[in-house]
């Protein structure tokens, strides 16, 4: 068990692209870190660097206190679980998961002692002797897991291992991967582009754009606090609805509609009053607008609003809305899936709502809730 | 749908895949199962071809043939020619196939030995027994090269000595058929996922352990059933031999295929061809079953 430390770290490849950019991370030992992020935001490369499986141009990569960077794969002292596990075809489940201990000249007997144990925590011990062609995905992945275990590593790096999964298993496999990691308390970097992984595994997410870090905190504070629209838009599935408004006295105008903002909206963030009269953006997740006709939306302000489809899942409608607003983009690719081509907002409602698609409604608006950013920066203000 | 018709769909729907099949069915019959057929009946005649009314020979031929110490002779350098062919066909496009997929090798220069190992496979039997007869001769480049290298003293007839024409016939024919297995190993090489060899590195394999639990493990059913195609086609092998040795010297590079040309078209015995031939498709069709058992199992 070790800390890793990562100070510094460039990635910059033979055309000139920046992989990766100045970055500074510290995790703890035994601490489970996740490193989330938009496809081609470097988040796997920067878990290959540490590795060993990719070059550092420059910057400080330490293990355990131990400078790694000039270092081979092998005496990094991590293990690695790939997206697509990488298990040995033609071996069995027990040779794969001894596979390190076999190259290292380490005996039979030792061998299969280990590999017991292994299949015990994993529950693998009745597959043994099969091979992964005839295991379901979530058995291969525990296999890969028991390859990594064996090794008895410093840390843990995972790259995307439950993307190969369907959603059912995924939810299955995300809550034994985290017991697991409880239990073995082995510092773990797992990378991922799912922030539902990331906000329900993770000690602390670490969120990447562009190959720059954008901030390193805990789900609750990321969700919460997030620093720039970016990490706003990224974090939270359906994705935080981000407007652009004037800020006229305490009102915030925007299309046909004016929001009054509460004094603890100035108290809380006294940079706000800065930006009277000018151009604002502001963010609202789609849990804080609700139904103005029921009971849970009748104390907040309201604005008028169309809506466009809803999507009934049982225990909560996404309806997705049109408001006299204009939508700013948080340069999150895959947060525009979130909304269709008429709509420009999406609200999570009481299962109990009446709203349909085609109706004008009044959507009430918990402006207590409102997270504000900088037009031209992005940045939270 | 009333019941005959019901029962003539299903005679046309039975029916249709043969149709469909029958020109090939046909041209196969008419000249591989034809020639086959009529070949194992001379083989138990006696004066077959030649007499209007070949009489019955049972097994006399078979027993002719596996009475004569050239049969036997033929038969083992068969075998020398081929199982060598097969094994270092096998590991020569083995060595190329790695050296052309590594990243270590600079990708012009990658380029270039691409077309040079291919080189061999794009000649003709009859312009591959031509070369290497003049490369071989006593006179030849490579008696000069060996001689000013100091390896042989004096001038060697490899193709007209008993003691080196064998050797040397099997040599021309490796440097010939080599290129099948290194195209094939190579494609084979290149459709194994990266993340292997990845997951090996972080385990600490050395390059000989990533070649033997990864690598080689994993082109085994290319390696398999290359081999095997190698072995049937290596046994038939006759322009190269009949052309570069003719079978001699003193039947020192005499196979089976030259051993039945000669019984048919130089002795006029076509029964004892016949028998000899018989013997050669059945050494075939063995491993041919076993190629078959092989692609089925997988």
């Amino acid at each position: 068990m070790a800390e890793v430390i990562l100070e510094n770290i460039c990635k910059i490849y033979g055309n000139n692209f920046r992989a990766i950019d100045q970055l500074n991370l510290s995790v703890e030992d035994g601490e489970f870190l996740i490193l989330v992020g938009p496809s081609g935001c470097g988040k796997s490369t920067a878990l290959r660097m540490i590795a060993g499986l990719e070059d550092i141009t420059s910057g400080s990569l330490r293990i355990g206190g131990v400078d790694v960077v000039d270092m081979p794969p092998k005496d990094r002292d991590i293990a690695m679980v790939f997206q697509s596990y990488a298990l040995y075809p033609h071996m069995t489940v027990s040779e794969n998961i001894a596979f390190s201990m076999r190259l290292a000249g380490k005996p039979k007997a030792e061998r299969k002692k280990r590999v017991d144990e292994i299949a015990k925590t994993l529950q693998l011990t009745s597959l043994l002797d099969s091979k992964p062609a005839n295991l379901s995905g979530g058995q291969r992945q525990r296999v890969a897991m028991g390859r990594a275990m064996v090794r008895e590593p410093a840390a843990f790096l995972m790259d995307e291992p439950l993307s190969n999964l369907d959603a059912k298993l995924r939810v299955q496999m995300r809550a034994e991967i985290t017991s697991l990691q409880k239990q073995l308390g082995v510092t773990t970097i797992y990378v991922t582009h799912d922030q539902i992984e990331a906000m329900t595994m993770g000690d602390r997410v670490a969120v990447l754009k562009g190959g720059v870090l954008q901030q390193v905190d805990t789900p609750k504070r990321l969700y919460e606090s997030p620093v720039n629209a970016f990490v706003a838009g990224f974090i939270g599935s359906p994705s935080m609805n981000l407007f652009e408004a004037t800020l006229m006295g305490d009102e915030l105008m925007s299309g046909s509609f004016a929001i009054r903002l509460q004094d603890a909206a100035f108290v809380r963030r006294p940079g706000l009053r800065s930006y009277a009269g000018r151009k604002i953006v502001f963010g609202i997740r789609p849990e804080d607008l609700y139904d103005s006709s029921l009971e849970s939306g009748r104390k907040y302000q309201t604005i008028p609003a169309k809506v466009t489809s809803i999507e009934e899942l049982g225990s909560e409608h996404i309806v997705h809305l049109n408001i006299d607003a204009v939508r700013v983009d948080s340069g999150d690719p895959d947060a525009v899936d979130d909304f269709g081509l008429a709509s420009n907002a999406v609200a999570r409602f009481e299962p109990v709502s009446a709203v349909h698609s085609g109706s004008e409604i009044r959507l009430a608006v918990d402006d207590a809730k409102f997270h504000f950013f900088d037009p031209e920066t992005h940045l939270a203000i | 749908m009333t019941r005959q018709k019901r029962s003539h769909h299903r005679l046309k729907r039975a029916v249709a895949p043969y149709l469909y099949l029958s020109p090939s069915l046909l041209i196969i019959g008419l000249l591989m199962l034809l020639p086959m057929v009529t070949v194992i009946g001379y083989s138990f005649q006696n004066s077959a071809v030649l007499r209007r009314d070949p009489s019955f020979a049972g097994l006399k031929h078979y027993q002719a043939i596996f009475a004569d110490p050239v049969f036997w002779a033929s038969l083992w350098h068969t075998l020398y020619f081929t199982c060598m062919s097969v094994v270092f066909h096998m590991t020569i496009g083995m060595v190329f196939a790695l050296m052309l997929n590594s990243d270590r090798i600079n990708p012009t220069l990658r380029n270039i030995l691409r077309v040079l190992y291919i080189l061999p496979w794009l000649f003709t039997a009859v312009i591959i027994a031509v070369i290497w007869r003049l490369l071989l001769e006593p006179n030849g480049v490579v008696n000069s090269v060996l001689m000013q290298m100091g390896i042989i003293g004096s001038k060697v007839e490899w193709f007209s000595s008993p003691a080196t024409a064998l050797h040397a016939v099997t040599f021309a024919n490796i440097w010939a058929g080599y290129p099948l297995f290194m195209v094939s190993l190579l494609a084979g090489l290149q459709g194994i996922p990266r993340d292997f060899y990845e997951a090996a590195d972080i385990d600490g394999a050395k390059a000989y352990q990533k070649l033997i639990f990864i690598t080689i493990p994993q082109l085994m059913p290319i390696i398999i059933s290359i081999s095997l195609l190698d072995f049937i086609w290596t046994m038939q092998v006759f322009p190269l031999i009949w052309i570069t040795t003719g079978g001699g010297p003193i039947y020192s590079t005499e196979v089976l295929s030259t051993y039945t040309y000669k019984l048919a078209f130089s002795s006029y015995n076509l029964s004892q061809a016949s028998a000899s031939a018989v013997v050669i498709l059945l050494i075939s069709l063995g491993l041919t079953l076993l190629y078959i058992r092989y692609q089925k199992a997988r």
